[in-house]
């Protein structure tokens, strides 16, 4: 389905390839800084020619070293310019493409070059050298190992190796014996050529090579040049790995296609002080990025004056209830709307302006769910973060797009170009199964037939995702379909997800979510968290004396129960939660309840709390508990309370407490 | 990642015969050595047996009672130590000797002051050739600062540094001095395991990329026997064994004198 947006205008397609759209840009802006790159501390431009320069040389280079039409070089890096060369180059020479994340081991890459049928590796310096010729010997296909980076390999001497420079080399004086064959290179290109194979994470499997034509990389980047406000000539920091789709769509297509200016950090650890050098206008993070710039100024400010605190928390909250306010629809009082121009002038600017975050006017996250708050907290900043979803297989699907839109959801549908293939949709299954077509459509996993025919029903392609469809056609991501746990009347509902969004709760340090084929509703075990849960009763007047009291209390039960009801809100009736319990005890990983990385050992949980569970389905509505613990010195004692067990209310009515 | 070294060798310096005593302590005794072009000579021993002694005869903090040293066939034992750093003689310390309210990149750029030429006057006038100049010393400390990877660090406070990062600005300051010989005393000590192997690396590539001799002062055992081309035994001042690690490793007297007691621990290794 649709959303009802307005109809956009597409402009025609100007190339229907990469390299194409290459030579045109080179053509139209040859002298416009198209690359930089910090080197030496001094950022280094390349404008569009020079950069064609280098793809050119690379490109017959490779030509020279044999590579054929069709076959895969494998490149494994760092964001630096050479990748992106690289890429191009093999592009221009009809070669298919796989980018490899800088840490795979050398098992996986292994699988990968033979699955791939690699035959040029393009490595950044010793440790991937190391790492290829570490499985070298069980690759027969393996012709050149090619590194740009020499240090530490000056006393290697094998004959599979050569450096970047003289590819770069060899490609100039190809090019001055026979200056046309690059460009009939290019226009010998077609728009189904396979461009690149990008292997998704096999962590159950191995991997899979989804296969990228032409046509589907310029499809994404049409998808979201078309739907999004992107400028010309925006600086653009280089980061997700292009072994990532999201890196080939935004920075290796998009790039050329807006074009941006492409910015490569200077090493990984200075990402931070590159952002706020650069001030880019467009960054692409995902949650682990955005939730460590958001607690990078939440630690700064700790350590900030009481004065300096005061400023800073008085801006945010105006920003809270104005930007952020904005991006949900709520209104505000007058007042708020009056103090707004000032705290956004004073103190909000200079939060974005010392994280580099001025000039920034499209922020998106992508790649897992992010908690709403975080959302919010970078929206009361003035920062008006989006989320982005995808499949790696099928494109780009949602993303926050406008001024107003809930951060509940995963955003609103791309809709693609015309020209490129029949319309992109989407349709939910009764399982809860997203599934799309259209587009440039899924081209099938590389030598992997069997996987290929499993993934698509009926010419739609089947993500794996469980989402449910809110009324104006925005999706909630759930779970994956195969997370998803059966009530005893074989309704499906996410337990990670209920899981997830309630810890996004200030109130909730942990959940445990109950429910399987032996019973009948979703209940919950809430594991309270004391300290923000404690300040709240304090500011209420609410005496308690310890943590099975302040659990119990009434006040805190209805408090947990709002919590609960909010997210109930973003399920299907059949999957939210009915009855919950506040622990009267913590969980604590001394006693193996939670891994020391904090996650629930849920099948020891289920068995030390089963006298709870049993009372939660018995029906009863308080119950006298007993739970032994042990302290850290070794001696054991018994936690006794009185529990309560609390429905949840449908219908949610009170405003979030954050 | 151990490299035969040459057997065309290029002494580069030479100590011979030096003693050093400080009042009736004999803290040297006759210790002769020779460190050849492109190789890393480690010197181990118990503690008290001398080695920062030996450094410091080496590097010109000390003078030795009697004795010659020879650095590319001139004699230096006379050499006092700022001339012994215009020869190319760079050293690393123990204890870190930074300046801890600079930043990175100024510590590194004090270890360029010999190689400056403006003086203070036209320094303070700031005229375009002392703007060149500048630039250009700039470059240099820029490459030491990329070949050790410390661009993240680059306009951090000394003093905010951990440990294991203030050792890597130390050596940064003495490459920046162009060293054609290096001395590093006790480059591992305090350091975690991360930062020893980084360390490790960094000094395996300096002798490799830019062929300049290391003598190396360590306790860590693992790392000097996994890096040096040649190690020499001191004890009580005097030298007890000299060879490639292998033979270090299983020499009788070393085991004895550096170990005592504890003999299985080196066969360790």
């Amino acid at each position: 389905m649709q959303s009802d947006q307005q109809p956009i205008k597409f402009p025609p397609i100007e190339a229907d390839t990469v390299p194409k759209l290459l030579r045109l840009r080179v053509r139209e802006l040859g002298e416009k800084v198209f690359m930089r790159r910090k080197s030496l501390g001094i950022w280094q431009s390349y404008t569009f020619l020079q950069v064609y320069e280098q793809v050119r040389n690379i490109c017959l280079g490779l030509l020279d070293l044999g590579l054929q039409e069709g076959e895969t070089i494998t490149i494994i890096g760092e964001n630096e310019l050479e990748t992106f060369w690289t890429e191009y180059a093999a592009l221009c020479a009809r070669a298919k493409v796989v980018c490899v994340y800088p840490d795979t081991t050398p098992q996986e890459l292994e699988f990968i070059f033979d699955n791939s049928e690699t035959v040029v590796v393009i490595a950044e310096d010793q440790e991937q050298v190391d790492k290829t010729l570490e499985v070298r010997p069980k690759l027969k296909r393996l012709r050149q190992i090619v590194y740009w980076d020499p240090r530490g390999m000056w006393h290697y001497n094998d004959p599979i190796l050569m450096e970047f420079k003289e590819i770069q080399e060899k490609g100039r004086k190809c090019g001055q014996k026979n200056p046309e064959i690059f460009n009939q290179k290019i226009d010998s290109g077609r728009r189904d050529d396979i461009a690149v194979l990008s292997y998704t994470s096999g962590t159950t499997a191995n991997p899979k090579g989804v296969i990228m034509n032409q046509n589907f990389l310029l499809d994404n980047a049409i998808r979201i040049f078309a739907n999004l406000p992107i400028k010309k000539f925006t600086r653009y920091l280089s980061y997700l790995s292009p072994a990532w789709a999201t890196e080939q769509w935004f920075g290796i297509t998009l790039g050329l296609l807006a074009p941006f200016e492409i910015n490569f950090p200077e090493e990984p650890e200075t990402i931070l002080s590159n952002i706020r050098e650069l001030g880019a206008g467009l960054l692409v993070f995902g949650p682990r990025q955005w939730e460590s710039l958001a607690s990078s100024v939440q630690s700064h400010m700790l350590d900030a004056g009481p004065i300096r605190r005061f400023f800073y928390n008085l801006g945010l909250k105006i920003g809270y209830k104005i930007a952020a306010g904005k991006t949900e629809g709520k209104s505000s009082n007058i007042l708020w709307f009056l103090a707004f121009p000032f705290a956004d002038q004073f103190i909000l600017k200079s939060l974005r302006d010392n994280l580099g975050l001025k000039y920034c006017y499209l922020p998106i996250s992508g790649g897992s769910a992010m908690a709403p708050d975080v959302f919010r907290f970078f929206h009361s900043m003035g920062i008006k973060l989006r989320n982005a979803y995808g499949c790696t297989e099928a494109g780009m699907f949602t993303t926050h797009m406008g001024n107003k839109f809930n951060l509940e959801t995963l955003g609103s549908w791309y809709v693609s170009h015309p020209d490129i293939g029949p319309s992109f949709e989407s349709r939910v299954t009764e399982e809860g199964e997203l599934q799309v077509r259209g587009g440039a459509g899924f081209q099938g996993y590389f030598r992997n037939p069997e996987a290929t025919q499993k993934a698509q029903e009926d010419g739609w392609f089947k993500t794996g995702d469980a989402v449910r469809m809110t009324d104006d056609g925005q999706l909630i991501y759930l779970d994956r379909v195969t997370d998803l746990r059966q009530l005893s009347d074989g309704y499906k509902f996410p337990p990670q997800f209920i899981e997830t969004r309630l810890r996004f709760s200030p109130f909730i340090k942990d959940a445990i979510i109950l429910g399987d084929t032996e019973k009948p509703y979703v209940s919950a075990l809430i594991n309270i968290d004391a300290e923000n849960t404690g300040r709240w009763a304090e500011k209420r007047g609410i005496a308690y004396s310890t943590f099975p009291d302040l659990s119990q209390n009434e006040g805190v039960r209805n408090l947990i129960g709002q919590e609960i009801a909010r997210v109930n809100n973003m399920l299907d009736s059949g999957a939210r939660v009915r009855y919950f319990i506040n622990l009267p005890k913590e969980l604590d990983p001394d006693e193996a309840e939670l891994t020391r990385t904090r996650k629930l050992r849920r099948e020891f949980l289920e068995r030390k709390y089963g006298e709870m569970i049993q009372n939660i389905y018995g029906g009863s509505k308080e119950f006298p508990s007993e739970i032994p613990v042990k302290y850290q010195d070794g001696r054991t004692s018994v936690v006794k309370a009185t529990v309560y067990i609390n429905p949840v209310e449908l219908e949610h009515t009170g405003e979030s407490a954050i | 990642m151990k490299k035969e070294i040459q057997t065309s060798k290029q002494v580069s310096l030479v100590a011979d015969k030096v003693s050093l005593s400080f009042g009736k302590i004999l803290v040297l005794n006759n210790v002769s050595f020779h460190v050849y072009e492109g190789e890393i000579l480690s010197i181990i021993g118990p503690n008290g047996a001398g080695k920062t002694s030996l450094l410091n005869c080496l590097s010109g903090f000390y003078k030795p009672d009697s004795g010659r040293i020879t650095y590319r066939g001139e004699e230096i034992t006379k050499v006092p130590i700022h001339r012994r750093a215009k020869l190319g003689i760079g050293r690393t310390f123990q204890g870190l000797q930074l300046f801890p309210g600079m930043t990175v990149i100024n510590n590194i750029m004090s270890g360029r002051h010999i190689r400056m030429e403006t003086n203070f006057l036209q320094a303070f006038l700031h005229w375009p050739w002392v703007h060149r100049e500048e630039i250009s010393h700039r470059e240099v400390v820029e490459e030491i600062i990329d070949f050790l990877e410390m661009e993240a660090i680059r306009h951090e406070v000394v003093g905010n540094l951990g440990y294991g990062l203030r050792k890597r600005v130390d050596l940064a300051r003495a490459l920046a001095l162009e060293p054609k010989i290096l001395i590093m005393d006790e480059p591992m000590a305090g350091m975690n395991m991360e930062e020893k192997e980084d360390m490790a690396r960094f000094i395996i590539d300096i002798e490799e990329f830019k062929s300049i001799p290391i003598i190396l002062v360590e306790h860590d055992m693992e790392v000097v026997m996994d890096i040096s081309n040649r190690i020499m035994v001191l004890d009580w001042g005097n030298v007890i064994a000299e060879g490639k690690p292998e033979e270090i490793r299983t020499n009788p007297a070393v085991i004895k004198a550096y170990l005592g007691e504890a003999e299985e621990e080196i066969q360790h290794y």
